[in-house]
C-alpha cells in the first residue's frame, strides 16, 4: 500500500499526526476524545450523510504567523477532513450548548418509550442524552404521533415515532446491500422511513439495519421483548448457516438463545451478517431438540442410557466387521462438525473400525476434494481471500446467485463495484437477484448445460487477443484444444451474443476474481468444467496468488474443514492420498495404528451399497440425508435397507426416522472448537450455554466414548488437545493452536508438499 | 468498718433499686404491656416498611408491570427474573405493547433494599408490610408473578 501523506492537526490542544483527509471524528478516537454522533458510520457510503448534527466541533486553521483563524460556524466532524494546521475544539461552551440543543430538538418528537423499547440499555440516544443532553424538556405540547410497532417484514418492526432520521438504514440498503428498499417519505416533521408503498422489506440483509439504527425505530421481531441488555450474556461464535464463517455474538439468557449480533472481523464479514445468520439460529433453543439417546424397540423409539446405546452400537459394528469386514461399515457426515470433531470422526472410522468408508459430501460432485484445483492451482477450493475480493478489477460471477448462496461474499463483490469501481460480469442461465444489485452488469445468459463451452469460448478469445499469460500452461496444447471454440460457434451453442462474449473476454484479465457456487459444484461434468475454469484463470494471469483467482465457494459451514480433516474416502487429513504409502505411514506413526490402504466408498457409493443391503452399519452424523441428499430417493432406499442405522443429530430428522439408534448431539452454542470457512480461514467458537439436558453430548465426546466401547480408545480431553494433534498430522494447521490463534483466525496457506509429495 | 459496709451498700444496691424501679413502673399494673401476643396480635407497621413485594394493578384491573426488567437491572442481589411478551388485543395484560409473562423474585436472596421499587417506571413493584415470609422448602421462596400480583379490584359500585 502506498505511504499515506500525514498532516499535523490539533485537537483540544493536543497535537497529533493523522493521514490527510481522515475525518476528524476518527482522528479524535485516536487520542481518546469522545465526540458524540448518530448518523456517522465508517462503513456507510463514500460520503457521510451528516444530517444529525450531533458531532459538531469548532474548527480553525493555523495561519503562517501562528494565529488561528476560526471558521465562523461549528463544523460536523464526521465530514471535516484533516488538513495541515487544522485546529479543532470538541468541548467548548458553544459546542456543549449546541449538543444540548440538538438533543432537545431530537427529543421533542421522541416518545418516552425507553422501558418498553428493545433498544433501551444500549441506545445511543439514551447514552448521548445522559452525557450531553439537557436534564429536562421544555416541550410540554402533544408530541408527533405515527404508527408504532409496525411490522415491515417477518424480521423487522418499525416504530416511526422513535426514528431520528439519521438515514443509516436507508444508506445501508442503498449502498451496502444494494436493494434500496428503504427510503424517506415526505418532508419536515412528517419525514418517515418506509419501503416502497409499504411493500414487505424483503432484503436479505435487513437484520443489519436493526443493528445500525441508533434508536429503537427498527427492531427485531424475533428478539422482540425477549431480554434487556443487562439480562443476558454474550459469547463469541461463528455462524453455522453457510460456509462463509461470519463472526457473530450469541446473546443468551439462562439456557435460551435470544439473539445473534454481527461481530467484527475485517477479514470475513466486516461487521455484517445476512438474515439467515442473524435469525437462523433459533434451532439452538428449540423445544424439539433431542434430549436423550433413543433406541428403536418394536418400531417405536424409547429413551435409553448412553451405556446401553454405546454397547449396542459397538456390538453391531463388531458383528458387521467380523461377518463382512470393515467395509460393511460406513459413515456420512462432517460438514456440520467442528474441525476437531471431523478429525476425530475419521480417526474413529479409520483406526477403531478400520474402514475408509467415510464422506461428508451430499452433492453430486464427489471427486476428491477439489482435485483439479488442488493439482493445477495448489488450492483445494478458493484462491482469493474474502477481503481481497474488494481489490478485484473484474468480478466474474459464474453460475451463482450470489446474494442467495453466499450473501457476505456478495457484499464484498458489491463493495468492489460500488466503492472501488470493479467491473462485473454475471453469467447465469436464468435472471437472478444478484443481477439487480449492480447497475447494468455485463450479463451472459447462456443455456444451462453449456457452461464448459462458454468458459472455453472466453479462453479462446483471450488466447486470440494475445493477452494470454502463458506461464504454467503449455500453450500449444491449449490452443489446439480450444481452437474449435470459435466465438461464432460458442455464441450459437450458448445463446450468448458474440459481442457480449468479446466484451466479457476484454474485461477478464489480471485481477479477475471468478466466483462460482452450487451450479459449478453440482455440474454433471465437474472435472471438465473445473479444468476449463482453471485454464481461464491461468490464461488471465491469476494462477499465482495475486488478488485475482478462481473460487469455488462451498455449501456448508465446515465443508472445507471436513475436507481438510480427511473426511473423504480417498484422502487422509491434509489431502494425503490413502494409497500413498510413505505419507500414510507418517500418519500411522503419529496415530500409532495401522490404516486401511484401499480408498473407501464415497457417499454415493455407500448409499448405493446400503440400498443393495451390502452395508451393515450406516452412521449418519448431523446430516439429514433423507431430505438433503441430491438424490433423496436413493438416500431413503439406503436408509431402509441398511442393516443398522445410527443417526447423530440435534433433532429427530426425517433421516432419524429410519434410525435404529438416535444420539442427541450438542449444538454449536454448547461446545467449543473451530470451523474452517470457504477461504480456508480457521476460526474459533466458544461454548456459551449448557446443553438442554445433561444427556446431550458434544460430538467430540460421543466419538471418543464410542472408540472406548469399540476397544480402541482415542484419548481426548479437550478440543484444544485435538487441535494440537491435527497440527502434527497436517502441518498447515500448526498455527491454529488455541492459545496462539489471532482474533481474526488463521487462513492456512497450502503448499503442494502438504499433499505428502 | 461499718461506714465502709454502708458505703458499699449505697454504691451497689441503691442503683439496682433505682433501675428496677423503672422496670416496675413499666409493668402492669402501673403501665400497659408493651409486648403483643404475636401471632394472635400484630403490631401496625410504619407506612414505609419494606417487606414482601406486591405487583400492583391499575384501577381498571390491568397490570401495571410492563416487563421492562428495570427492577431486575437495579436489584443488587440479582434476584428478580423477568420475561416479557407482547400484548395483543385479545390477550391484554397491561396497557401498551409489553407485559411480563414471567416475573419471579427469589425471596431468599432479596435483601429488601427497595431498589426495585425505586427503579420501576410504572409503580408496579412495591414492598409492603407483610413480613411473614418463613417457609419450609427452598423452592417455595421463588415468588411467582401469580403470587405477587394484587387481586383484581372489585368493580366500584356507583
Ligand atoms: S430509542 Fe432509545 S431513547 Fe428512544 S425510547 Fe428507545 S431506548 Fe428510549
Ligand atoms: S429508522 Fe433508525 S436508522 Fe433509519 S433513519 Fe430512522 S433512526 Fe435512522
Ligand atoms: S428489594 Fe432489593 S434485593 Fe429485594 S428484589 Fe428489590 S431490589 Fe432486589
Ligand atoms: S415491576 Fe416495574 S421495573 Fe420491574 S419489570 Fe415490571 S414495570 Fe419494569
Ligand atoms: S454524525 Fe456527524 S452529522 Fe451525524
Amino acid at each position: 500500500m502506498a505511504e499515506q501523506e500525514l498532516v499535523t492537526i490539533e485537537i483540544n490542544g493536543i497535537e497529533l499526526q493523522v493521514p490527510k483527509g481522515e475525518m476528524i471524528i476518527e482522528s479524535a478516537k485516536r487520542i481518546g476524545v469522545d465526540i458524540p454522533f448518530f448518523c456517522y458510520h465508517p462503513r456507510l457510503g463514500k460520503e457521510q450523510a451528516a444530517n444529525c448534527r450531533m458531532c459538531l466541533v469548532e474548527a480553525g486553521t493555523k495561519q503562517p504567523d501562528g494565529s488561528v483563524r476560526m471558521m465562523p460556524k461549528p463544523q460536523t466532524s464526521c465530514t471535516l477532513p484533516a488538513s495541515q494546521g487544522l485546529v479543532v475544539f470538541t468541548d467548548t461552551v458553544a459546542i456543549q450548548k449546541a449538543r444540548r440543543g440538538i438533543l432537545e430538538f431530537l427529543l421533542i418528537n421522541h416518545p418516552l418509550d425507553c422501558p418498553i423499547c428493545d433498544r433501551g440499555g444500549e441506545c445511543p440516544l439514551q447514552n448521548n442524552t445522559l452525557f450531553y443532553g439537557p436534564g429536562v424538556s421544555r416541550f410540554v405540547e402533544e408530541k408527533r404521533h405515527l404508527p408504532k410497532a409496525f411490522p415491515i417484514s417477518d424480521y423487522v418492526v418499525l416504530d416511526r415515532e422513535r426514528c431520528i432520521h439519521c438515514a443509516r438504514c436507508t444508506r445501508f440498503s442503498q449502498e451496502i446491500s444494494g436493494d434500496a428498499q428503504l427510503e424517506f417519505l415526505k418532508r419536515g416533521a412528517d419525514t418517515m422511513v418506509s419501503t416502497f408503498q409499504n411493500t414487505e422489506f424483503t432484503s436479505r440483509f435487513s437484520g443489519n439495519t436493526i443493528e445500525l439504527c441508533p434508536v429503537g425505530a427498527l427492531t427485531s421481531r424475533v428478539y422482540r421483548f425477549r431480554a434487556r441488555p443487562w439480562d443476558m450474556k454474550s459469547q463469541k461464535s461463528i455462524c453455522t448457516r453457510c460456509s462463509n464463517g461470519c463472526n457473530i455474538w450469541l446473546d443468551y439468557r439462562p439456557n435460551r438463545l435470544v439473539r445473534v449480533l454481527g461481530r467484527e472481523n475485517e477479514a470475513v464479514n466486516e461487521e455484517w451478517t445476512c438474515d439467515r445468520g442473524k435469525f437462523g439460529h433459533e434451532y439452538i433453543s428449540s423445544d424439539r431438540r433431542l434430549l436423550s439417546p433413543l433406541v428403536r424397540r418394536d418400531n417405536r423409539f424409547v429413551t435409553a442410557s448412553w451405556v446401553e446405546v454405546y454397547q449396542l452400537i459397538a456390538s453391531r459394528i463388531r458383528q458387521a466387521v467380523e461377518e463382512r469386514g470393515a467395509g460393511a461399515v460406513g459413515a456420512i457426515g462432517g460438514a456440520h462438525l467442528s474441525n476437531e470433531e471431523a478429525y476425530l470422526l475419521q480417526k474413529l472410522m479409520r483406526v477403531a473400525v478400520g474402514t475408509n468408508n467415510i464422506d461428508h459430501r451430499l452433492e453430486r460432485n464427489q471427486v476428491a476434494g477439489g482435485d483439479t484445483l488442488l493439482a493445477r492451482l495448489g488450492v483445494p477450493f478458493t484462491q482469493t481471500a474474502i477481503a481481497d475480493i474488494e481489490k478485484a478489477k473484474t468480478i466474474f460471477i459464474f453460475g451463482a446467485d450470489l446474494v442467495d448462496e453466499q450473501p457476505i461474499v456478495f457484499l464484498r463483490a458489491r463493495k468492489a463495484w460500488f466503492r472501488f469501481g470493479a467491473k462485473v460480469i454475471i453469467a447465469h442461465p436464468e435472471p437472478t437477484e444478484t443481477e439487480l444489485r449492480f447497475d447494468e452488469p455485463l450479463v451472459l445468459r447462456y443455456r444451462a448445460g453449456t457452461e464448459t463451452t462458454l468458459i472455453n469460448g472466453l479462453s479462446h478469445l483471450i488466447l486470440q487477443s494475445g493477452r494470454a499469460v502463458t506461464d504454467g500452461i503449455s500453450l500449444e496444447e491449449l490452443q489446439a484444444s480450444l481452437s474449435e471454440y470459435t466465438p461464432a460457434r460458442v455464441a450459437q451453442e450458448t445463446g450468448v451474443a458474440e459481442d457480449a462474449l468479446r466484451e466479457a473476454a476484454n474485461l477478464l484479465g489480471e485481477g479477475t476474481v471468478i466466483l462460482c457456487a452450487g451450479r459449478v459444484r453440482n455440474h454433471p461434468e465437474y472435472a471438465v468444467l473445473a479444468n476449463a475454469l482453471v485454464n481461464l484463470t491461468l490464461l488471465t494471469g491469476n494462477g499465482s496468488r495475486g488478488n485475482g483467482g478462481l473460487n469455488i465457494l462451498l455449501p456448508e459451514v465446515n465443508s472445507h474443514g471436513a475436507a481438510d480433516m480427511g473426511v473423504l474416502p480417498d484422502l487422509l487429513p491434509g489431502y494425503v492420498p490413502v494409497n500413498d504409502r510413505e505419507a500414510r505411514e507418517r500418519i500411522e506413526r503419529i496415530w500409532k495404528a495401522s490404516l486401511p490402504a484401499e480408498p473407501g466408498l464415497s457417499t454415493q457409493g455407500m448409499l448405493e451399497a446400503a440400498a443393495e443391503g451390502k452395508l451393515q452399519v450406516l452412521y449418519v452424523i448431523g446430516e439429514d440425508i433423507a431430505q438433503k441428499y441430491h438424490d433423496p430417493e436413493l438416500a431413503q432406499r439406503a436408509l431402509e435397507n441398511a442393516g443398522f442405522v445410527i443417526v447423530q443429530d440435534l433433532f429427530l430428522t426425517d433421516t432419524a426416522q429410519y434410525a435404529d439408534v438416535v444420539l442427541p448431539a450438542a449444538s454449536v452454542a454448547e461446545k467449543e472448537g473451530t470451523f474452517t470457512n470457504t477461504e480456508r480461514r480457521v476460526q474459533r467458537f466458544w461454548k456459551a450455554m449448557n446443553p438442554p439436558s445433561p444427556d446431550v453430548k458434544p460430538d467430540l465426546n460421543i466419538f471418543a466414548e464410542l472408540a472406548v466401547y469399540l476397544g480402541k480408545p482415542l484419548p481426548v480431553f479437550s478440543a484444544e488437545q485435538v487441535m494440537e494433534e491435527i497440527g502434527q498430522v497436517f502441518p498447515a494447521y500448526a498455527e491454529c493452536c488455541y492459545d496462539q490463534m489471532p482474533a481474526e483466525g488463521v487462513r492456512w496457506m497450502p503448499t503442494l508438499t502438504d499433499r505428502g509429495k | 468498718m461499718i461506714t465502709q459496709v454502708a458505703k458499699r451498700f449505697v454504691k451497689t444496691v441503691l442503683p439496682l433499686a433505682q433501675g428496677l424501679s423503672i422496670t416496675f413502673r413499666h409493668q402492669p399494673p402501673f403501665h400497659e404491656p408493651i409486648t403483643v401476643e404475636y401471632p394472635e396480635q400484630k403490631r401496625p407497621m410504619y407506612p414505609r416498611t419494606r417487606w414482601r413485594h406486591v405487583l400492583r394493578r391499575y384501577d381498571n384491573g390491568l397490570e401495571r408491570c410492563i416487563g421492562c426488567s428495570l427492577c431486575a437491572g437495579a436489584c443488587p442481589a440479582r434476584c428478580i427474573y423477568v420475561e416479557a411478551a407482547e400484548n395483543t388485543d385479545e390477550h391484554r395484560f397491561s396497557p401498551g405493547e409489553r407485559y411480563a409473562r414471567r416475573y419471579e423474585i427469589n425471596m431468599l436472596r432479596c435483601i429488601f433494599c427497595g431498589y426495585c421499587q425505586e427503579a420501576c417506571p410504572t409503580g408496579a413493584i412495591v414492598l409492603r408490610d407483610d413480613y411473614e415470609l418463613a417457609d419450609y422448602h427452598r423452592s417455595d421462596f421463588i415468588y411467582t408473578k401469580e403470587m405477587l400480583l394484587e387481586p383484581i379490584p372489585e368493580p366500584q359500585e356507583e
